[in-house]
This record gives structure tokens, C-alpha cells and sequence, in this order.
């Protein structure tokens, strides 16, 4: 018979270290004995070459049959073909009504639906962001963006519910999905668009079911966590009541479940419009190829003028979801449904006068053309800020600075260290943080990208993910700690994170091009704008739960500020400052990767040149380079304890 | 139990239904956007260069206000759009600098793609000096003497080397074998996009600093920063075969419209217009012009240039 | 051990019958192979902790056996970990027993399937959660009805009969608000009414006002105590609250790691406790509110059979020191009109005292 030994909590941080010191113990152990056999076979600094498998031949060769075979093999014709003709046939379906609706319709169907669902500011709020659409001259692509979101969303929805459900109801569906969950959330956007492209080739289905994956997996971990986490007691209720599995399933479980289902939603419509933008390189259309187009001829004007509509796109439906989900609970107002019903009629009643009146179109007279004014404004700035400004140096001078001083040693130092001492570091800092299994998957994850043969380039990207992830931290931490010690500061800066959190990736990366030129040190410079305000967030958020008796103890024992906040506030908010790391350095990659499209080449390039040029050996090895880089960078930084909680 | 069957079963049978039972060729589905309302609709496919964008932007201002037709433009690289062109995606590709592949598997095998004739404009790809630089230096220009001014030429970004910047990704080019085999001591930067590549070099030029890029003509850019040609070995038919043995300058190619076979066949007045859309390497530079560097719409652009070249345009409706 | 004693004392407020859940050797045993555990009479001698470093075991429920009476109010009491709410569980098998019979009404629990186990729940038996186990997104009378909604009564019906439910508990007006909306007390009452909108034989309540504060405990207690007076429903009740536990229970099971350590009548617990433990926890009990006459008295001598003020039996032991200090005079206890003995003050002080012989 066993025994069990339950360790004493006054034990506890001598263990830990035991433990600690154990990890490092061993793995010098085993570094002593692999290394030299390594070095001795394999000696060289980058990867070496007997070691990896050439994978662009049967890649090629694949791609290759897929496009010669998709009008005459069954598998086209009787499988993705009905897929792929649906997603035509209700993308088709939704634009269609949209345009018979007419842009008041639609205008007026929002508002409505915004007012009853959340409140009169909202309601205005959401109309005057689709009148601002076409002032913009946007309507048709908003309408074809939205067209195209409506499907992917329901798709997603309805998909990662089913997964979630399976998930949460089945212990065994859920180790098995878990993982793949967790790990299809930290993927870069780019990683998912090759496979689809590869056999839907380009256009709306592939950008719709590309959505569809990128864009499942929150709603799919969100339904599991909302079943999960029910109350227990409620469900013995119920289940003392005598209820069935399905009435508990239906009358308990899933409504319980309504707020993580409807923040679920509100993750799953953000994550379909951002990538639904960055579909536009694999044909999506819409408002995210007139940024693509407005990019390509540095256009910054143009770009904005279709920036704008995704950004107040995203905001509105992001304020509508996530207003739903907190007004859950509050007692129902009468009549509600006779207001569903005004507001319904009233919708109708709108298209069908604007049908009437033949003003189904936005009028073209109505657009506000505002790309001069903008383009005028980029030009003075790259005139007078992009370089010789006295004292502290252009921007383009900085760009240079960064890098030559932090980017360029970075990257050499990086592929200057022999192959197997990264793997050596990547499995210490993964298992000093996280578990013996986190740190496999890191090393085998690395190990992977020199097999496949992308040593190199992979070292070029991680090295600016490095700069970029140490730049934002600097920038976050601060600005996370002026927001958590002053209630002005962070009134001051919510709305700016907000706007900031719910813009696409793709938006970023304009004005970064205007200001810093093309090279590595702009795409990292876009990093650190999409990354920053996740990481002040959730850094002002750990710093003020920081358990106030903690915090008045230490103020009634004289600490200074700066002594409350470095011996109190920082030790304590550690977890949520190790969240924010992690956090950080996911969002970082996924812009790094598409730096590759304003020069910050390696990876991203590779998957850039894929698609451009139909090379999808090419973008796939670099597809899942990334893949491999961004599960390495997501399990080194990922402390232990979050995994635990997550599984409660 | 036998609500769910029932249920299944109706999914399934409207799915069927809506689907069009058996076979879906998805090579031959349209875009969703196409022919909304009733509205005859043209898409054409906008490469990512502003030459090309110049195409679309006349080619579009005249299927819509002369011919009544609604336009929809995708921003597709060059060999995704054979296949999307293929695909019956798109329905015109208004420049191609020449896809020897494409042609065999989309024109021959296939044909789902047709010729559409000249474009008018004969396309050249090399490398460039800016001529403030050519004139201070002439012997720049021959490849040979490259490496006397590596040093001039380095950046940040090119490390130790001397910078030979090139564009977008999607673009043809044997850059990297040509620094090889030529033994230059160049390292190529990709500036990732046109875009890029466009904005790098005007800020070069305003502080008139030495560089050295892979660019093409016609381009409207020359207007802005007078660029000259780097003499490579000459071109000679086949010496670019082996992409890896590359040691010769890029050809002249006369750039060629291609498209979608259905829509040549059925496309009625549209297909006809972009059949016989032709026009000069002037012509292209002037609207390229306004769209890039005076920063009109394309409409605007292509709109400007219609009302005062009537004579050139007429003869493609007639 | 056996706890189904009888009572040895003449039992006066129920008659003994036939009893609605008879519990004999039930066992509950979590952890690796629970099944050896009850078999093995090796493990079962075992203290716990030594069960757990032996197997990796713990025994919540070990070998607890009673009946609980038709129309009576049963209350387990014991400590947090004391193993009553899961035993309480077990008797509808929401915690899957390891071991022992449980019947009600004579039928063995144990061995129904599953459908037969749903019937049991919907209209045998229901229970009051110690957090209300509300559903917080329904209204207060979708709440009430919700058990009648799963038995599939229709819409008009089971609103109807949640609303005279509603009334009775004493949430009238509050029908439409939200769990949410309510006070704590409020919510237990919903979730009260909730379990006796499906008219149970038994009410179960699992530590229902340990959450909440002392006044609105009472009258919560009080509404029990209503209740029971006016349905006579058998209830079991689950508390930590030894005062709440004598207030309301007919007869007492005090829990501790498992077992049963006595059961009797709230009288019997305080007045002679079975062991050490017991007798630690009634120490501070206010002796003269449970103490019924009944023990206190002595047999009348001749002279003072007529005079003097006249207590019932059962009366308590405050009750009857209030009317000895009035009549400055031994008490006359009267039982259907026939004196049965006499209480004076020295026999009074000495229960409060604590000095009295345990006499039960």
C-alpha cells in the first residue's frame, strides 16, 4: 500500500528550491553527457544540415496535385467543392439582403438592435459608426466585410460551441481538445490562412474557413470553461429535482454557462474580423483589401479611410457583445419583447422607405474624401520627424539605432550560439517556469524548426520577437504602473486601449512604414504598438487586485511609494505580471510575422512569398516554423500555476 | 430520438438542396460579390505595383461610366491570381510580366485562361543606381565595379555588406543567385512590399545617399527619382533557366493581359474593352503618377486621364 | 454500533411508526478502491487518519444506521468535515453510497435504476442547499416551479402552484425579480419553496441558514418550525448549530469523523451524553430551555399533591423555575390532570447547575 505524504505548507519554499536547484542539476547532468556526442556528430553553429528533412518536395509536389486535380477529383467534387459552395451561397445570401436592405436599413436595423440589447448611447454610437462608414465611401466593402464576418461568425460560433460542449461534458474530449485549444489560441493569424489556400485556393471561401479556424477555438474554450465552471450546488439542485441529463443540460447547464458563452461570442466576432482583414492577402475583399491596397501604394490616407470603418466595426460590436454580457442578470424590462417588435418593425419600416425612395446606395455625393488632408499630415511628419531632428534624431534614425544596436547583435548572437545550447536554454527557462512536459514540448517544438530546415530565418524572427517583446515590457510595465498608482492616468488611457485592442493587426502596420521606413525595426516597432495595451492592462489590473490590507499594512509601517510598490505591489501581482509576459510575447509574434509584408523578412517573408508566389512548400515549412515558434514562446513563458488553475 | 432523425434528416436534405446535389466543381464558383442586384459586375485582379493599379483604375473607370458595368477590384499576387483568374474568381489580369508555367498549366492544359493581347507596355527588370549618384560616378553602372562601392552602400540592415534592396516578394527575381554567381559583396533586403521599397528609396534620394535597388520599367517613380541601370551580363535566351546558375540581366518582356475563358467568351461589351485595352508606357506612367505621387483616388486619376486621351480610349469601345 | 436505539423514556409527542427512511451500515468511502474499505474489518477499525496513509482513503459516512420517523423533524449535527452532508446526500444517492442499505418506505434505495431513482427525486424527497442552489437567470417563480417543469407540468399549472408556494413562504410581490435581486434570506425561502412546490414526502435540508445572519437565521428557524406544525412533513435537517439542532430537532444524530456518536431526543443529548466528546459540546447549552420537567421532578409526598402551580411533563426547565419563582412554591406537574410529580428549587438549580444525575 502507498503512502501519501502531503507536504507541509511551512516546507514549502525549501522544496521549491530543492527543486529548482534539482531541474538545474539534471540538466546539466544531461547537457555534460549530450553535448559533446552532439557537438562530436553534428558540430556547427546553426543547425545541422544531417539533421533536418527537405519537405519542400512533397510539398510542392502535393500543391502541385491539388491544383491540377481540384475541378476532376471526387474529393473536390463531392467534398470541399459543397463546402466551398456554401460558403459562396450564404455569403451571397447575407450581402444580398444587406444591399436590399439599403444602407439606412442596415443603419437603422443596427441601432435598433444595439438599443435593445444595450442602451440609447450605444444605440446612437452604433448608427453613427455606419453612417461613418459611408461618409467614408466604404459602404460597399463594410458591407462585404460584414457579409463575409456574418458567416464566419455563425460558422465559428456554432462550431466552437459543439466542440465546447463535447469539450465540457466529456472529460475525455477534454484532455484531448484542451491542448489543441490552448495551443491553436497562441497561433500568429498568418499560420492558418496557407492550408486553406492550399486547397480552396484564393478568394471568400478559403478566407471565411481560414475565420472559421482562427476564430472557433475561444468560443469552443469558453463554452467548456462556462460548463465547467457552473456552480455545483445548482446542479445538485437540479439534479435533486430529479432532472434528466438533458433537461440539466438545457435548463441548467448551458444557461449557467451564458455569460462565458456571450464572452465567448464577443472574442469569437473580434477574432473573425481581425481575420477576416488579413484574409484580404488570400482574397477575402472587403475593407481589409482596400487597406492591402491602400499599403501597397503607401497610401497612408487611403489606408486609414478603410481602417477606420474596421476599427469602428470592431468597437461597435465589441461594446454591443460585451454589453449583452454584462447586463446579464438585471431584471427584464416589460414588454421587452413589444420592444423586440418596434424595433424590428421600425428597421423594416426604414429599408423599406429608403427602397422606396431609390436610395439604396450610399449617395456618392455624401463622401467625405479626408485621404488628402491625412496624406498631407504623413508627409510633414516623414518630412520633419523621419530624420534630423535635432537632439534626440529622426525616427528613421532611431529605426537605425534599434537596429544595428539591439536587432543586429540580437540576431548574430542568436545564430552564433551552436544549435544545441538554444535547445539547452529553451528547455531550462521551460522548466525552471513551467514542468518537465512544458519544457519537452518547447525543445521538441524547436527542434522541429531545424528540422524542417529554417534554422536560420526562425533565429532572425525570434530575435525580433526578443527586442520587441523586451521594448514592450519596458514601455508596459511603466505606463501599467502610472495607470495602477493614478485613477486619472488610467481614465486617460482606457478608451486609447480599448480603440488600441480591438484594431486589427493589419492597421498597424501603415503608419509604422510612414515613420520608420521598411526593415526589421518598423515590423517590431508594430509589435509593440498591437502588443502594449494587453500588457498595460493586465499589468494596472494585477497591481490594483494587489490585496489592499497587504498594501495598508505596509503603508502604516512608513513604506515609501516606491518601497510599497517594489517590496508589496510587484512581488504580490507577480502572477499576473508573468500573464502579462506571456501575453506580450504571443501578440508580438503574431505582428513580427507580419512585419514580413514592411520588411522584417525571415518567417514572415517566407509565408509572404508563399502566397505571392503560389510557392506553398515555401510558405508551409514557414507556416509551421511559426506554429513550432509561437508554441515554444508561449510554453518557456507560461508559468505553471495557470495551467493548474485552468484546469480546475 | 426520432425528433433529432428528423432533424438530421432536414439538414441534410437542405444542405443537399442548397448545394445542388452531386457534384460541386469549386473552380467553377463565383465570387459572392459578383452580380449583386442585377448589376452586370467585372472583377478584376490589381497587382500590387502602382503601374498595374493604373490598368485597373482606367480599365475600371471606363467599364463603369461608359459601359454601365460595376466594378470589383482584388488585390491578388501575381500567381495566386492565375489560379484565382482560373477559378473564374477574377475575371482579368490587366498585366503579367510573363508566367511560363501558369501558360502551359491554365492556357494549354487547362484552358480556363485565355490571351488577351498586348498590353501595350514592354517591361524590364534590373538594377538601378539613382543618376545623382550615376553622374558623380559613371563606372557604377557596370556590374563589375559593384563591389568598389559596397561600402558606400551599406545600411544597417544589410550588416557588413552593401545593400541591393529589393521589393516585394511576389515579384519576379533571381536577386540572390545574381549576388552569388556574380560574386558581389551585396546582401539582398526585402523590403517586403513596393510600398516599402517605394518609401525607402525617396527617402534615400531626399538626402541624396548612394543606393542600390532592383526595380523595373515602366515605373513612375523615375519621374520622382531619376534612376539608372546597372549593366548586368547580358540577357541571353534560356540563361535565366536554372534559377540557381543565374548569371545574366533580366529580359524585356512585353507584359500580356490574360482571361478568365468563360468571361472572354460571355463577357459581352466588358470583355471586349479589355480585349482591346492597349495603351503606351507614357500613358501608364501619367495615371500611375497621379495615383502615387499626387495622391489621387484611382478614380480621380483614371478619370483625369480619360477626359484628355478620348481619342485612345475610343477606339477600345468601338 | 447501533444507534436505532429506542427510547427508553416514555415518548409522548409522537407515536412511533413506521419509518420513511431506514438507513442500516451505510458507509461512504472516497478515494483509490473504496470498495475494500467497508469489507475489510481490518481498515474499519482503523482511526482516520490512519485509514488514509494505510489506502489513501477517507471515510465520510462510516457505518451509520437510524431511522427516520414518519412526520418527525430528524436533525444530523456535527462539525464541519463530521461527514452529515454527505450522508445526507446519500439518502437520494446524489453521492453514490460504497456500502449499507438505505430504504424509504420500505423500498431499498440502493437497487432502484435510474428512473425509478428520477421518481424519487421528483416527488419523494427534496432538498434545501446550503447556497440556495438557485438558477440565477429565471425569475423567482421559474425557480419555485422548476421542479414541476422537469416532472413536464404544464406552463399555466405549475406557475399557478409555484405562486400559492410563493405565498406561503412569504415572498408575495417578489415573483419576477431575479435571484440576484434578493436578499439571503429571501433566496433560502425561494429555495424552500422551490422543494416544496413538488409536495415531498420528506424535505431534506442541507445546513440551509448556516449562511446566513443570526436574525434572519430565526426566522428562518421559525418558519420551519411553522411549517411543520402545519404540514407535519417529515423534514431532515443538517446543521453545525447545536442551538438550531435542539430548536428544531424531535431527535438529534450527532456526527463526528463519520459515525454517529449518539442519537436521541434533543432532551437526551444534553441531559446524559454518551461520551466525552458530547457531553464537550453541550457543555455551554442553556440546560434549562432542553431540560423538560420531566427528568427534573421528584415524586409528591402526600402534602403536596394539591398545591402549588401545575407544569405539563414536558414543559422546560426555565418554564417551570418562571412559575416556581412566582408561587414561591415547588411546582405541581400535571399530566392529563393527574399529578405525576413535583419540581422545587433545589431540583431546578441543579440542572442548571449541571449538577443533576444524568437521568436518561
Amino acid at each position: 500500500m502507498a503512502t501519501i505524504t502531503a507536504p507541509t505548507p511551512r516546507g514549502l519554499p525549501a522544496v521549491l528550491r530543492n527543486r529548482a536547484v534539482a531541474k538545474l542539476a539534471l540538466l546539466v547532468l544531461a547537457a555534460a553527457i549530450l553535448v559533446p556526442l552532439a557537438n562530436a556528430r553534428w558540430a556547427s553553429g546553426s543547425w545541422p544540415a544531417a539533421l533536418t528533412v527537405d519537405v519542400s518536395e512533397p510539398l510542392t509536389t502535393a500543391s502541385t496535385w491539388i491544383i491540377d486535380n481540384r475541378d476532376s477529383h471526387p474529393l473536390f467534387l463531392y467534398f470541399f467543392g459543397h463546402i466551398s459552395n456554401a460558403v459562396v451561397v450564404c455569403v451571397r445570401a447575407v450581402y444580398l439582403v444587406l444591399l436590399a436592405a439599403g444602407w439606412a436599413g442596415v443603419t437603422a436595423a443596427a441601432a435598433l438592435v444595439a438599443w435593445r440589447v444595450t442602451g440609447l448611447r450605444l444605440a446612437a454610437g452604433t448608427g453613427v459608426a455606419f453612417l461613418a462608414c459611408g461618409f467614408l465611401g466604404m459602404w460597399i466593402p463594410t458591407m462585404q466585410t460584414l457579409a463575409l464576418m456574418v458567416v464566419a461568425v455563425l460558422a465559428s460560433v456554432v462550431v466552437g460551441a459543439l466542440l465546447g460542449l463535447a469539450s465540457g461534458l466529456s472529460d475525455r474530449m477534454d484532455r484531448a481538445l484542451r491542448p489543441v485549444l490552448d495551443t491553436m489560441q497562441v497561433l500568429p493569424a498568418y499560420a492558418y490562412l496557407l492550408p486553406v489556400v492550399l486547397v480552396f485556393g484564393m478568394g471568400v471561401p478559403a478566407a471565411v474557413l481560414a475565420t472559421v479556424v482562427y476564430a472557433a477555438p475561444p468560443m469552443a474554450r469558453l463554452t467548456a470553461l462556462g460548463l465547467r465552471g457552473a456552480d455545483k450546488e445548482v446542479l445538485e439542485a437540479v439534479e435533486s429535482l430529479g432532472a434528466t441529463a438533458r433537461q440539466r443540460l438545457l435548463t441548467a447547464r448551458i444557461p449557467l454557462a451564458r455569460k462565458e458563452l456571450l464572452l465567448g461570442l464577443n472574442q469569437t466576432i473580434m477574432m473573425a474580423l481581425s481575420m477576416a482583414v488579413i484574409a484580404s492577402v488570400i482574397g477575402a475583399g472587403g475593407l481589409g483589401d482596400r487597406v492591402y491596397q491602400a499599403l501597397a501604394s503607401v497610401d497612408v490616407g487611403a489606408a486609414l479611410t478603410a481602417g477606420i470603418p474596421i476599427v469602428l466595426l470592431a468597437v461597435v460590436l465589441d461594446r454591443v457583445t460585451g454589453a449583452a454580457g454584462e447586463r446579464l442578470g438585471d431584471e427584464p424590462q416589460p414588454n421587452g419583447r413589444a420592444r423586440w417588435v418596434y424595433a424590428l418593425t421600425g428597421a423594416v419600416a426604414v429599408a423599406v422607405a429608403g427602397r422606396l425612395a431609390g436610395r439604396l446606395d450610399w449617395p456618392d455625393t455624401w463622401t467625405l474624401n479626408f485621404a488628402g488632408p491625412v496624406n498631407r499630415a504623413v508627409d510633414w511628419m516623414t518630412d520633419h520627424l523621419y530624420s534630423g531632428v535635432p537632439v534626440i534624431g529622426g525616427t528613421a534614425d532611431w529605426a537605425a539605432h534599434f537596429t544595428t544596436w539591439i536587432l543586429d547583435p540580437l540576431r548574430d548572437g542568436l545564430q552564433w550560439l551552436p544549435w544545441w545550447s538554444v535547445l539547452l536554454i529553451v528547455a531550462t527557462l521551460a522548466w525552471l517556469i513551467g514542468t518537465w512536459r512544458t519544457a519537452l514540448t518547447a525543445v521538441l517544438a524547436m527542434a522541429a524548426i531545424g528540422v524542417l530546415g529554417v534554422w536560420q530565418p526562425s533565429l532572425d524572427t525570434l530575435s525580433q520577437v526578443l527586442a520587441a517583446v523586451a521594448v514592450t515590457l519596458v514601455l508596459g510595465f511603466a505606463t501599467g504602473v502610472a495607470a495602477a498608482r493614478s485613477d486619472r492616468v488610467e481614465r486617460l488611457l482606457r478608451p486609447v486601449l480599448d480603440v488600441f485592442q480591438t484594431m486589427p493587426q493589419f492597421v498597424y502596420l501603415i503608419p509604422v512604414v510612414a515613420l520608420f521606413g521598411v526593415g526589421r525595426a518598423p515590423a517590431a516597432a508594430a509589435a509593440v504598438v498591437y502588443a502594449l495595451p494587453a500588457v498595460v492592462r493586465i499589468t494596472t489590473q494585477g497591481l490594483r487586485q494587489v490585496d489592499p490590507a497587504a498594501m495598508e499594512s505596509a503603508r502604516s509601517l512608513g513604506a515609501t511609494p516606491a518601497q510599497q510598490l517594489r517590496q508589496v505591489q510587484l512581488p504580490l501581482a507577480r502572477r499576473a505580471l508573468l500573464l502579462a509576459v506571456n501575453q506580450g510575447v504571443v501578440l508580438v509574434l503574431a505582428v513580427v510575422i507580419i512585419g514580413g509584408l514592411v520588411g522584417g523578412g525571415a518567417l514572415g517573408y517566407e509565408v509572404v512569398f508563399g502566397l505571392a508566389q503560389g510557392d506553398l512548400a515555401t510558405g508551409l515549412v514557414a507556416g509551421a516554423a511559426i506554429v513550432c515558434l509561437g508554441l515554444m514562446l508561449d510554453r518557456v513563458t507560461q508559468p505553471t500555476e495557470r495551467r493548474a488553475k485552468k484546469g480546475a | 430520438m426520432r425528433l433529432r432523425t428528423t432533424a438530421v434528416v432536414a439538414a441534410v436534405s437542405s444542405l443537399a438542396l442548397l448545394t445542388g446535389c452531386g457534384a460541386a466543381d469549386m473552380t467553377k464558383q463565383t465570387s459572392p460579390f459578383a452580380n449583386a442586384q442585377g448589376a452586370r459586375t467585372v472583377t478584376l485582379s490589381v497587382q500590387s505595383w502602382v503601374g498595374a493599379q493604373a490598368n485597373v483604375a482606367v480599365a475600371q473607370y471606363l467599364l463603369e461610366h461608359e459601359l454601365g458595368y460595376r466594378v470589383d477590384t482584388v488585390q491578388i499576387d501575381e500567381v495566386p491570381a492565375w489560379d484565382a483568374l482560373s477559378q473564374g474568381r477574377v475575371d482579368a489580369i490587366m498585366e503579367d510580366w510573363g508566367h511560363p508555367e501558369e501558360e502551359q498549366r491554365y492556357i494549354k492544359d487547362k484552358k480556363t485562361i485565355v490571351n488577351g493581347g498586348d498590353l501595350g507596355v514592354t517591361g524590364h527588370i534590373g538594377w538601378f543606381v539613382p543618376t545623382y549618384f550615376a553622374k558623380e560616378h559613371p563606372d557604377v553602372t557596370d556590374w563589375k565595379n559593384l563591389n568598389k562601392y559596397a561600402d558606400r552602400m551599406r545600411t544597417a540592415e544589410s550588416g557588413g555588406k552593401g545593400q541591393l534592396m529589393d521589393g516585394s516578394p511576389s515579384y519576379v527575381t533571381n536577386d540572390k543567385a545574381l549576388v552569388k554567381n556574380l560574386g558581389l559583396d551585396y546582401q539582398v533586403v526585402f523590403a517586403g512590399s513596393e510600398a516599402a521599397q517605394i518609401t525607402q528609396i525617396k527617402q534615400f534620394a531626399k538626402e541624396k545617399k548612394p543606393f542600390l535597388t532592383y526595380w523595373y520599367e515602366p515605373q513612375w517613380l523615375f519621374k520622382k527619382v531619376p534612376m539608372t541601370e546597372v549593366k548586368l551580363p547580358a540577357y541571353k535566351e534560356g540563361c535565366d533557366a536554372d534559377p540557381e546558375k543565374v548569371a545574366c540581366a533580366y529580359p524585356h518582356t512585353p507584359l500580356q493581359k490574360y482571361l478568365n475563358a468563360d468571361f472572354a467568351r460571355n463577357g459581352g461589351d466588358a470583355a471586349a474593352l479589355l480585349k482591346k485595352f492597349k495603351w503606351t508606357t507614357e500613358d501608364q506612367n501619367e495615371v500611375s503618377l497621379m495615383i502615387a505621387d499626387q495622391k489621387l483616388t484611382p478614380e480621380e486619376a483614371a478619370k483625369k486621364w480619360v477626359d484628355s486621351h478620348e481619342s485612345t480610349w475610343k477606339a477600345w469601345l468601338s | 454500533m447501533t444507534t436505532t436505539t429506542q427510547n427508553t423514556t416514555p415518548e409522548t409527542r409522537k407515536p412511533p411508526t413506521a419509518p420513511v427512511f431506514s438507513v442500516e451500515g451505510l458507509w461512504k468511502v472516497f478515494g483509490p478502491k473504496a470498495h475494500r474499505v467497508p469489507a475489510d474489518p481490518e481498515l474499519t477499525a482503523l482511526a482516520p487518519a490512519e485509514l488514509r496513509s494505510r489506502t489513501g482513503c477517507t471515510a465520510a459516512v462510516r457505518d451509520v444506521s437510524f431511522d427516520v420517523r414518519k412526520g418527525e423533524v430528524f436533525v444530523v449535527m456535527g462539525l464541519s468535515g463530521s461527514g452529515k452532508s454527505t450522508l445526507v446526500r446519500c439518502l437520494t444517492r446524489l453521492i453514490e453510497p460504497t456500502a449499507g442499505t438505505i430504504a424509504i418506505d420500505g423500498e431499498d434505495v440502493r437497487a432502484m435504476d435510474k428512473s425509478r431513482l428520477r421518481e424519487l427525486r421528483r416527488h419523494r424527497a427534496a432538498m434545501v442547499f446550503q447556497h440556495f442552489g438557485l438558477l440565477p437567470h429565471r425569475t423567482v417563480l421559474d425557480n419555485v416551479a422548476y421542479g414541476l417543469e422537469i416532472q413536464g407540468v404544464g406552463k399555466a399549472e405549475r406557475r399557478q402552484r409555484a405562486a400559492e408556494v410563493v405565498a406561503k413562504v412569504g415572498l408575495e410581490g417578489m415573483e419576477h425579480r431575479r435571484p440576484g435581486q434578493l436578499s439571503g434570506g429571501q433566496r433560502q425561502r425561494v429555495g424552500l419553496a422551490r422543494a416544496l412546490a413538488v409536495d415531498p414526502e420528506v424535505l431534506l435540508f442541507d445546513e440551509p441558514f448556516s449562511a446566513l445572519d443570526p436574525l434572519i437565521r430565526r426566522d428562518m428557524q421559525e418558519e420551519v418550525v411553522r411549517l411543520h406544525r402545519e404540514e407535519g412533513r417529515t423534514m431532515v435537517f443538517i446543521t453545525h448549530d447545536l442551538n438550531e439542532a435542539l430548536k428544531l430537532g424531535d431527535r438529534i444524530a450527532l456526527m463526528r469523523d463519520g459515525a454517529v456518536v449518539q442519537l436521541g431526543t434533543p432532551e437526551e443529548i444534553v441531559g446524559s451524553p454518551a461520551d466525552d466528546y458530547v457531553r464537550e459540546f453541550v457543555r455551554d447549552v442553556p440546560r434549562e430551555q432542553v431540560m423538560t420537567v420531566r427528568t427534573a421532578m421528584r415524586a409528591a409526598s402526600a402534602g403536596e399533591q394539591g398545591n402549588g402551580p401545575a407544569v405539563a411533563p414536558d414543559a422546560t426547565v426555565s418554564e417551570a423555575i418562571e412559575a416556581v419563582a412566582r408561587a414561591k412554591a415547588p411546582a405541581r406537574v400535571v399530566d392529563e390532570g393527574r399529578c405525576v410529580g413535583v419540581v422545587d428549587s433545589e431540583a431546578l438549580l441543579e440542572v442548571v447547575a449541571g449538577t443533576a444525575k444524568e437521568t436518561v
